[in-house]
């Protein structure tokens, strides 16, 4: 069976220019210990406020362009950069806590998510069997090509910002988000979505978005963690004027899995022409310019109908 | 005259066919009766047309591009192909018998799997149309897939690709939308009865507004492993207008599987 889609094509090339670093596709960039995924181990502070930066026709801060996480992928949640417990192949954390990247629960200050008793105990079982999946619901659904959902997707791979009058757009490397920006309601609320509804705002230097709709299927990371559908979200992407970063604040509210509100924040930076597409951050190709220009393009990305590679065999043809 | 300049830059990407100058009379000459006739269409600050919007046709070309009375599978139609039928030789027409035989299991769309183009543009649910000067952006509420029409000047990938989408490049021809369309796999087909390409497949689209709420959509398909000649289709679009309406993500393939995927209760 041919499989040289564009998916493919792209891990294929990449991973022959970049195997020093890469030993891989997808899968094994996703092994953050081979350094393919930036690890800083701070999280910078960024202030709501003024915007100074470039705006676009409609007034919206201009902040367009290809972004991804400095810390880590989606493995873990609460220790980002300390795989994901019981790996059996021994990726797992290495030296002292401090040593790494703080949890990406920012709030409560102990860094963990305000479980009730029993959701955390479900936590726990997935976790558990996150490398044995005896049963298809310990199979974490982004390996079968669904979306990653809010906000993993942030952790998974770097993404696209595209802007329109009344619309950011958001092109994850699994999953598209449409924000609407007109003040239109919500969808009825009977509609439940993998990547959820999306209504944002401007506010000086902060988009901030409210999610509802979500269909809690997409886990928040590898260990498990998790909310239902009566999830809440309202995302705060905080862009620095020098426009160079931004931190992603999202808090969570659902009582029926939670003691009380809590949140997550993620740290972004920018990726530019004048960065190298490394296959996992900077998923791009440069554009064919006549005159030779260097113009960064996305290609279109189709996981399920490739089978993989990081959904290899999860749908059978 | 600016906006005449900017047509014969935008078709840098064909730049082995004509010259700038050369589009730049064409697109005065060819510029639709509807700019001439002052019909207000919405554009880009730059004056080029904006296709801005959520679109679909009423057409029933995904049931079967080609003229066909009444079937349980298909609401009758007098096709969409200009000449009636699409010109296949004579195996790939054994193919497309064997395809409309399988339909109901062999429909590429029935895995929720990526319509590709043309057929994503006719397909019966909505897509919308995101807008900037270097490019279009469409994103297909059937499987929430992404395709760019580029429009900055740039040209194909110089290496292939087996794109679900294909590769397009865009210019303007006086207020069309010209698409050239290549680097396709042959795993999609042009729709529910059976009709096909390979990956040789090169489509050219011509977007252009009939009137704001209207678009004519004009797609030339040729493929010399498939087809004896170049054949089109045509289709029209419509604005949906209705209060907050919006695409609904429809990543279809996942529903085979969200039940595995319940919330969670507690005891």
């Amino acid at each position: 069976m041919r499989r040289t889609s564009s998916t493919y094509l792209r891990a294929l090339v990449l991973g022959c220019a970049l195997a020093p670093l890469f030993a891989g596709a997808q899968e094994t960039a996703n092994r953050s210990s081979s350094s393919g995924i930036h690890r800083e181990t701070t999280v910078p502070v960024i202030e709501s406020g003024a915007w100074k930066g470039p705006r676009l026709s409609d007034g919206q801060p201009d902040v367009q362009g290809h972004w991804s996480n400095t810390i880590a992928n989606h493995n873990n949640l609460t220790d980002p950069q300390g795989g994901v417990p019981g790996d059996p192949t021994g990726r797992v954390a290495k030296g002292p806590r401090e040593s790494r990247a703080p949890s990406r629960v920012s709030d409560p200050p102990d860094g963990q998510v305000p479980f009730q008793p029993w959701a955390r105990a479900k936590q726990q079982e997935f976790l558990e069997f996150f490398h044995n999946p005896i049963k298809p619901e310990y199979i974490e659904p982004l390996a079968r090509c669904a979306p990653a959902g809010v906000p993993k997707s942030f952790t998974w791979h770097g993404f696209e910002i595209r802007q329109y009058p009344g619309y950011v757009l958001l092109l994850f490397n699994s999953g598209t988000r449409i924000v609407h920006l007109d003040g239109k309601p919500h969808l009825p609320e009977d509609i439940k979505l993998w990547n959820a509804d999306s209504r944002g705002r401007w506010e000086g230097n902060t988009l901030i978005v409210d999610v509802r709709n979500n269909n809690a299927k997409a886990r928040f990371a590898r260990t498990g963690e998790f909310a239902s559908e009566n999830v809440h979200i309202v995302e705060r992407y905080i862009f620095d004027n020098n426009g160079h970063r931004f931190n992603y604040v999202a808090t969570i509210t659902d009582p029926t899995v939670f003691t009380r509100p809590w949140t997550v924040t993620i740290p972004m930076r920018r990726y530019t022409e004048a960065d190298e597409p490394d296959g996992w951050h900077f998923e791009v190709a440069f554009a064919n310019h006549p005159k030779g220009e260097r113009i960064i393009e996305r290609y279109e990305r189709i996981c399920v109908e490739n089978n993989g590679p990081f959904g290899q065999v999860a749908v059978q043809r | 005259m600016a906006e005449a300049f900017d047509s014969g830059r935008g078709s840098v990407a064909h730049a082995r066919h004509r010259t700038g100058a050369m589009v730049a009379m064409l697109s005065l000459i060819c510029m639709p009766f509807a700019a001439f006739a002052g019909e207000k269409i919405p554009r880009l600050p730059s004056g080029k047309p904006d296709f801005s919007g959520i679109w679909q046709t009423t057409s029933a070309a995904d049931f079967d591009l080609e003229p066909h009375g009444p079937r349980k599978d298909a609401p009758p139609s007098p096709g969409v192909v200009e000449g009636g039928k699409i010109p296949y030789l004579p195996a790939a027409l054994e193919k497309r018998k064997r395809n409309f035989e399988r339909r109901f299991t062999d429909d590429p769309r029935l895995k929720c799997w990526t319509l590709g183009t043309p057929r994503g543009i006719y397909y019966p649910e909505p897509f919308q149309i995101f807008q900037r000067e270097r490019d279009l952006t469409i994103v297909f509420q059937f499987g929430h897939s992404v395709r760019t029409i580029h429009t900055n000047g740039t040209l194909h990938p110089e290496e292939e690709h087996e794109f679900w989408l294909g590769d397009s490049r865009g210019h303007w021809e006086g207020d069309t939308l010209v698409v050239d369309v290549r680097d396709f796999t042959d795993e999609t087909w042009l729709d529910r009865s059976g009709n096909f390409h390979s990956t040789a497949l090169h489509v050219v689209e011509r977007w252009r507004f009939l009137d704001a709420n209207t678009i004519e959509y004009r797609a030339t398909l040729e493929d010399p492993n498939v087809f004896s000649r170049p054949w089109t289709l045509a289709v029209h679009l419509h604005r949906h207008r209705e209060p907050n309406f919006q695409l609904i993500e429809n990543y279809c393939y996942t529903l085979d599987y969200e039940q595995y995927y319940p919330f969670p209760k507690g005891e």
